[in-house]
């Protein structure tokens, strides 16, 4: 089995390889369904196909562990790629341990169940693991992808997945017109707002 | 090129120093002859988006990341000021009291200098006040985030305050979005005010240059020579290098840079104290959340609903009730919103509390509640915790791409007494709002130190074994050169620094105009009287102002 194992886990850079970049974010491939997959571990949603931007979601990517839209649709994998994030440096480093800790799992991370994926992140973010920096930043990506629409200007909750299962707007142009109780709430110690 | 007075950096200290400067030189009927140097680039209110989209943060902000901590930094003309969030307040006075009690610090002493007490610094105060139009908001201008604060602290017997803030609040429009640059003019930023009047004063402000070396000039009065590097669009060196000769070379470019830039310069001006690059703080920041059960919310507290994390200022009450007891034990709690991004940073606040908590399954489902939410910022007093390594080879930390995260050469380990009364802080807050099945608190994961007030590394100190500059915030053993931003500031405010720092700043202003002559500037003239800078607002976004809230929190609302 871990022969098997082994195998497999070469299979990510034998995909590369033959990947064209044109194609990567038309139909994702290996490694890059595995960013998927390990994003949506961090942040677990509902199981498309499509990602806000329209973007293929590789089809073993998302485990469905929760109902509503994830960090894959709200276009993690495109913000792993960005050239202001950096993220590609690193990535075969990253990708290298977390296909390492799945091998003890008897898998690829992305044939593991949610609840495997789960304990390889928590190894890999550990502190005591000696790459946990970087597993760090892959981790903020997901994060920055679904929290702030990273991959969107001036993002709107009518596009935004992250901004409709956490409830912003977005932008606010006009900005807001009932944004108070509009009355005293509470004993006041200072006479200015500073203490003396 | 040469000129009488180079600044480096142009957030609050370098704006501040170079309007100051630039009054005296008017005053003795001179054109000034005052050069800011500035990393970032220029922008205007137009340039500011309500977006956190990679290429906006990219243009605006520093994501530093040290060994144990993470910084976050205003880049461009007008640096922090540009993105802060605008409270205003002053430190209260047993801060600057506070004594250092361990040992390898040397004796148990105060740490801010003999003649800095709140007392001291209050006209500056007053006069910084006056310049960034501090106003204190209403309770009709409190933001509903706020007020829930406030309630919940009163439920519990406690009290609450409403935070002055920097903010024209005639003209804000209540966005919430002050943290990516305020597109309506509204937030008093410097490049409003301070820095804008000193370019019309006649100052001269270069973006995109980056000082990177300081040596000392022997051509008297000329003191020093500034090497500065000419920063690209990829926010690298572009390997064109000039030089600027001065007579007084005032240091602003914060803790994160004077430090750095210090520290390279060693070898060629080394009497610095041993303490350069040392006492790296992060202002006790400590940042945690709370989730409301809105039903509660109507029950308990008796206010109509909430679900409206997204509306009004980002700071707008504190407490501080837990200001009491010995040194070192002291904390306040404010609220304030932070980012969207500020989610990352605490656990999900839900049984069982093992790992993952802030990430996996149950993170998500206190994502989905971010609208009932409610962030605190602990501001604690800590002991300064940071020490820069050897400072990289050209900046302030190694910037690898032209994205927002570079890698600092610091490392940041919480002491016993940081962690303690961060401790303390948690225990707070969750007694406050979990009465009565209120809400769930979600406390930071401490995973790594994350703050956006970087404080000290050229702490000021009665003497250079202490720190690296005097109360005039003049480098011991350096006339002429001077640190004047936060990079002086010694210890943890128990406030956002953005005041005390500029009053600091307006200080050793007055201080080095008084003895101007001596460094070879205009004599100060007779009856010489700070004024107050203009208003300058320049293009900006005007509002259509919302008259109904009703359309878009029924779309809110429709997403579950």
């Amino acid at each position: 089995m871990l022969q098997r194992g082994a195998v497999l886990s070469l299979l990510p850079v034998a995909e590369r390889i033959l990947a064209s970049p044109a194609a990567a974010l038309a139909a994702p491939n290996l490694a890059d369904g595995t960013l998927q997959a390990f994003a949506d571990t961090l942040i677990p949603g509902k199981r498309v196909t499509r990602t806000d931007l329209g973007n293929e979601v590789h089809a073993k990517a998302i485990a469905g562990a929760h109902p509503e839209p994830g960090a894959v649709q709200a276009d993690a994998l495109l913000l792993y790629h960005h050239p202001l994030i950096g993220f590609d440096v690193v990535e075969a480093a990253f990708l290298a341990d977390l296909e390492a800790r799945s091998l003890l799992r008897l898998g690829q991370f992305i044939d593991l169940p949610f609840a495997k994926r789960v304990e390889v992140c928590l190894e890999g973010l550990s502190p005591s693991n000696p790459t946990a920096q970087v597993w760090e930043l892959a981790a903020a990506v997901p994060f920055a992808a679904f929290l702030c629409t990273a991959t969107q200007k001036n993002a709107t909750i009518d596009k935004s997945s992250g901004l409709q299962v956490t409830g912003h707007p977005g932008i606010a142009p006009n900005g807001y017109a009932d944004f108070s109780y509009r009355r005293a709430l509470s004993s006041e110690r200072t006479a200015t707002g500073s203490l003396p | 090129m040469k000129v009488d007075v180079c600044i480096v950096g142009s957030g609050f200290g370098g704006s501040i120093s170079a309007f100051r400067l630039a009054e005296l030189y008017r005053a003795a009927g001179q054109e000034p002859s005052i050069l800011v140097l500035e990393r970032g680039q220029r922008h205007l209110h137009t340039d500011f988006r309500q977006s956190m989209d990679i290429e906006l943060l990219s243009r605006l902000y520093g994501l530093v990341q040290g060994l144990g901590a993470q910084i976050v930094l205003g880049d461009g003309v007008g640096g922090s000021s540009n993105l802060y969030l605008a409270a205003s307040l002053r430190s209260p006075s047993q801060t600057f009291e506070r004594r250092d009690h361990r040992p390898d610090d040397g004796p148990d002493r105060r740490i801010w200098p003999s003649q800095i007490s709140r007392a001291a610094l209050n006209p500056y105060y007053a006069r910084a006040e006056q310049a960034l139009r501090v106003q204190r908001p209403t309770w009709n201008q409190v933001s509903k985030s706020g007020g829930l604060w406030a309630a919940t602290l009163a439920a519990a017997g406690h009290t609450c305050d409403r935070v002055p803030q920097a903010i024209d609040l005639n003209r804000c429009v209540q966005a919430k979005w002050c943290h990516t640059g305020c597109i309506f003019g509204a937030k008093n930023s410097v490049m409003t005010n301070y820095l804008a009047s000193a370019e019309q004063l006649g100052v001269e402000v270069r973006p995109n240059s980056e000082a990177e070396l300081i040596l000392q000039s022997a051509a008297r009065p000329y003191r020093y020579i500034v090497t500065a590097a000419n920063i690209g669009d990829s926010r690298q060196p572009t390997g064109q290098t000039f030089q600027v000769e001065c007579k007084v070379l005032i240091l602003a470019a914060g803790a994160m840079g004077n430090p750095p830039l210090l520290m390279r310069s060693r070898p060629t001006l080394p009497a610095l104290s041993g303490r350069v690059g040392k006492h790296l703080g992060v202002n006790g920041d400590h940042i945690a959340a709370v989730e409301y059960d809105e039903r509660k919310v109507r029950d308990v507290l008796g206010l109509p609903g909430y679900g409206q994390f997204y509306k009004g200022n980002h700071i707008t009450t504190m407490s501080y009730d837990w200001w009491k007891g010995p040194d070192g034990t002291r904390f306040t709690l404010q609220e304030i919103f932070l980012s969207n991004l500020a989610h990352a940073l605490y656990d999900d606040g839900r049984a069982p509390s093992s790992e993952p908590t802030w990430w996996g399954l149950q993170k998500k489902e206190a994502l989905s509640t971010f609208n009932n939410h409610i962030e605190i910022l602990a501001m604690v007093e800590d002991t300064h915790d940071g020490e820069f390594l050897a400072p990289p080879p050209t900046g302030s930390h190694v910037r690898p791409n032209a994205g927002p995260v570079g890698i600092g050469p610091f490392t940041y380990q919480l002491s016993d007494q940081s962690v303690a009364v961060r401790e303390a802080a948690n225990q707070a807050i969750k007694s406050v709002v979990e009465r009565n099945g209120l809400a769930r608190y979600m406390k930071p994961t401490y995973r790594s130190v994350s703050a956006a007030h970087p404080l000290g590394g050229c702490r000021m100190a009665d003497s250079k074994d202490f720190g690296v500059v005097d109360h005039r915030n003049e480098v011991f053993g350096y006339e002429g050169l001077f640190c004047m931003d936060s990079s002086s500031i010694p210890t943890s405010l128990g406030v956002n620094p953005s005041l005390t720092i500029s009053a600091v700043a307006e200080r050793a202003c007055e201080q080095l105009i008084a003895r101007a002559d001596g460094y070879g500037l205009p004599a100060r003239p007779a009856g010489f009287r700070p004024g107050v800078p203009g208003v300058m607002i320049g293009p900006h976004v005007v509002p259509h102002r919302a008259t109904s809230d009703a359309a878009i929190d029924a779309k809110v609302r429709s997403y579950g």
